[in-house]
């Protein structure tokens, strides 16, 4: 949490994956270094755990197939300190390892066999999200709920919740205009960058995560209000 | 291996055993009944009939005794049925019609020479009728009687027709019965025939549940036996390909990676190195886009697809599937009917059947590309929307078109399809997707009439 915010993405930006196959490691490296970025390497999540608390990065890339405690676990460790933003690797887009590892606090998902373009591309949206939000107002107020933009802080009855970089994003999205009904797809493209067809359970699992943390009752939500057939609204 | 039966139905067979077997039985047992009822009415009329006869004769004696009888008074007295007397050698007869002419030659032989009282059953006119002679020796007479035993007739007449009145009924009854118990007997067969259906449908878990009856259990078992053998089987092919498919993602993963890394170094190689890593970049895409389509079909093969279903406006779907597909610039031409049509289905896979067809229309059709919307013209009222994709290639002989859609079909005529086009698996893959989607494909002849193909699809769609 203590990572500096508002600084270049070109420079210093360092990048931990977790891969357990060394030749897609060494692989993956070469590829994000031809970005300009500084990437650190662990074949497990063991490791990784050891590596991330040494020297924090500012984005995670996680397969989900690990020897040891597996990807989800990972995630969730990592979770428990730190809102660094998280892509997983998964062998596929349509079973339950996409949710289960969402749920588990990633912000974001690749298939393999990826593309290093898509995985650039996906990194590069994640750390556009890290960056502080330019906004019209300097506090946005909604109930017991307090958003204070250039702080990325959030307050519920006084007390800070900490949020995610995702989930912070996709709150600032919906108080942008209070009241207003956003699609799944205009979310997934203004927080995620994906067009028109991203995955849409990508905002339905930040929602629920986000509602768990900014709602007094996540089961009876009064500030993050799903629209039936629509999207979503945030409301007083 | 087939195994045939020529014989009628199973249930056929069943009813007329029953209808056959109950008409005999019944047909029996009234043919006793009708017999017993017969004799024992028969026999008691005569007993009766003998027994008057007897005390006709009596009487009659008792008369011849006096000094000078009057026979033909006698007799009338009697009021006996159609009495005949032979009386010191000379015939007397109540009846004209009843003469001695009647009486059999044994009869008279029997009572009239050897004294030895008989009777007999004659048929007279058509009337059945017991001849009773009683010889009246210490008069020098024989007696005779015809008493009628036809009322009996009638009343075996009516039982008869009762009998054959209950036969009737009891076979009804046999065939009802057996219609019953054919229904019965036939509904494992029944239930087997679906479970079979379901299994040939892919609901490889289908299971006969087991009996207590050791006929039927060998079916159940032999029955289930095989399904658990087909299932492992088809599961074990499945995973084969689904375990292959996962192996290759790893190596492909770097492949592609490191391609993607020399490829930023495109410019400093030597010009021959990249003739070489163009080719390598290629084909490497080619390789990936397979391996996807490998895993995505045995996907299919073990049906662990699930739809991500949500209602999409189909004219903004096709639009938004061109543009991110590999000829984004092709022209999509809604038709105004089509504009307001939502459809119920998965975004993402119906947007990778859409890139499919167009990635095979830039491959075999020409390069070119048109994309419309439809209604199709039934008249009624719009109840499915097409989605129609047509180029400018050779398009596809009559014979082909449903081959096309299978695994790794290629184009039969030689040159066609260029082999670069890579395995056949998007239009099989692509088939699979619109059917889970309750869709149908097809290909068709481009509609204004020019050389070309046109992949059509439709699916169920309603207004706003």
């Amino acid at each position: 949490m203590a990572r500096l915010i508002g600084q270049d993405v070109r420079v210093g930006t360092r990048i931990l994956t977790v891969e357990d196959d060394e030749r897609i490691r060494a692989a993956v490296k070469l590829a994000l270094e031809d970005e300009g970025w500084t990437v650190d390497e662990a074949a497990s999540g063991e490791e990784a755990v050891v590596r991330f608390l040494r020297q924090p990065s500012d984005v995670v890339l996680i397969d989900i197939m690990l020897p040891g405690i597996d990807g989800f676990e990972l995630c969730r460790t990592i979770r428990r300190s730190s809102d660094v933003p998280i892509v997983m690797v998964t062998a596929r887009a349509d079973t339950h390892d996409v949710v289960a590892g969402l749920e588990a606090g990633a912000d974001d998902y690749l298939t393999k066999p990826f593309a290093p373009k898509e995985l650039s591309a996906r990194i590069r949206a994640l750390l556009r999200r890290a960056r502080p939000m330019s906004s019209a107002h300097s506090r946005l107020i909604f109930g017991d709920l307090e958003i204070v933009p250039d702080e990325g802080k959030v307050l519920r009855g006084g007390t800070e919740v900490h949020l995610t970089k995702t989930e912070f994003r996709l709150l600032c999205e919906l108080a942008q205009n209070p009241g207003r009904v956003f699609s799944r797809e205009q979310l997934l493209d203004h927080v995620w960058g994906y067009g028109y067809f991203g995955d849409g359970r990508l905002v339905d699992v930040h929602i629920r995560r986000l509602r768990t943390k900014v709602e007094v009752d996540a089961a009876n939500p009064r500030h993050v209000v799903t629209v039936r057939g629509l999207g979503y609204r945030l409301q007083q | 291996m087939k195994i045939r039966f020529r014989a009628p139905r199973l249930r056929t067979r069943i009813l007329l055993m029953f209808g056959v077997g109950s008409l005999a039985l019944s047909a029996f047992l009234a043919a006793i009944t009708y017999n017993f009822v017969r004799t024992n009415l028969v026999d008691q009329r005569e007993e009766s009939a003998v027994d008057q006869a007897y005390d006709n004769a009596g009487r009659l004696a008792t008369d011849l005794r006096s000094s000078s009888p009057n026979v033909q008074g006698s007799l009338d007295r009697l009021g006996a049925e159609r009495p005949l007397l032979l009386f010191r050698g000379s015939w007397t007869a109540g009846d004209a019609r009843f003469s001695s002419a009647q009486l059999p030659d044994r009869l008279l032989v029997d009572v009239a020479e050897r004294a030895v009282p008989s009777k007999m059953r004659l048929e007279i006119a058509d009337e059945l009728v017991l001849a009773v002679g009683i010889p009246l020796e210490d008069v020098d007479a024989a007696y005779f009687e015809f008493p009628t035993v036809d009322d009996v007739a009638s009343t075996l007449r009516s039982v008869g027709l009762a009998l054959v009145f209950a036969a009737a009924i009891t076979t009804l009854l046999g065939v009802f019965g057996g219609a019953l118990l054919a229904s019965r007997a036939i509904r494992p067969v029944t239930v087997a025939s679906q479970a079979a259906q379901a299994i040939a449908s892919g609901q490889l878990g289908t299971r006969l549940e087991p009996t207590d009856d050791p006929d039927l259990a060998a079916l159940t078992d032999s029955f289930n036996d095989m399904v658990v053998a087909l299932q492992a089987r088809v599961e074990r092919d499945a995973r084969f390909t689904s375990d292959v498919s996962h192996e290759l993602r790893s190596p492909l993963t770097t492949l592609s990676t490191s391609v993607e890394v020399m490829l930023a170094r495109r410019d400093e190689m030597p010009e021959r190195a990249q003739v070489a890593l163009d080719l390598l970049v290629a084909d490497v895409a080619r390789f990936r886009g397979l391996v996807e389509d490998l895993l995505e079909i045995s996907r299919f093969d073990a049906g662990a697809i699930r739809l991500d279903l949500e209602d999409l406006l189909v004219s903004e779907f096709v639009r938004q599937a061109v543009a991110v597909s590999t000829l984004p610039r092709s022209r999509v031409e809604v038709d105004p009917a089509a504009e307001t049509l939502v459809i119920r289905a998965d975004r993402r896979r119906l947007a990778r059947v859409m890139a499919n067809l167009i990635d095979n229309a830039r491959l075999h059709g020409g390069g070119d590309v048109e994309v419309s919307v439809t209604v199709p013209d039934d008249g009624g009222p719009t109840s499915a929307v097409r989605i129609l994709v047509e180029d400018h290639g050779p398009g596809v002989p009559p014979e082909e078109r449903l081959l096309i859609f299978e695994r790794f079909a290629r184009g039969g005529s030689a040159g066609r399809r260029s082999f670069s086009d890579g395995a056949g698996l998007g239009l099989a893959l692509v088939d699979e997707h619109v059917r889970l989607h309750g869709g149908r494909i097809w290909l068709d002849d481009r509609r204004d009439g020019d050389p070309g193909a046109c992949f059509a699809i439709e699916l169920s769609a309603e207004e706003i």
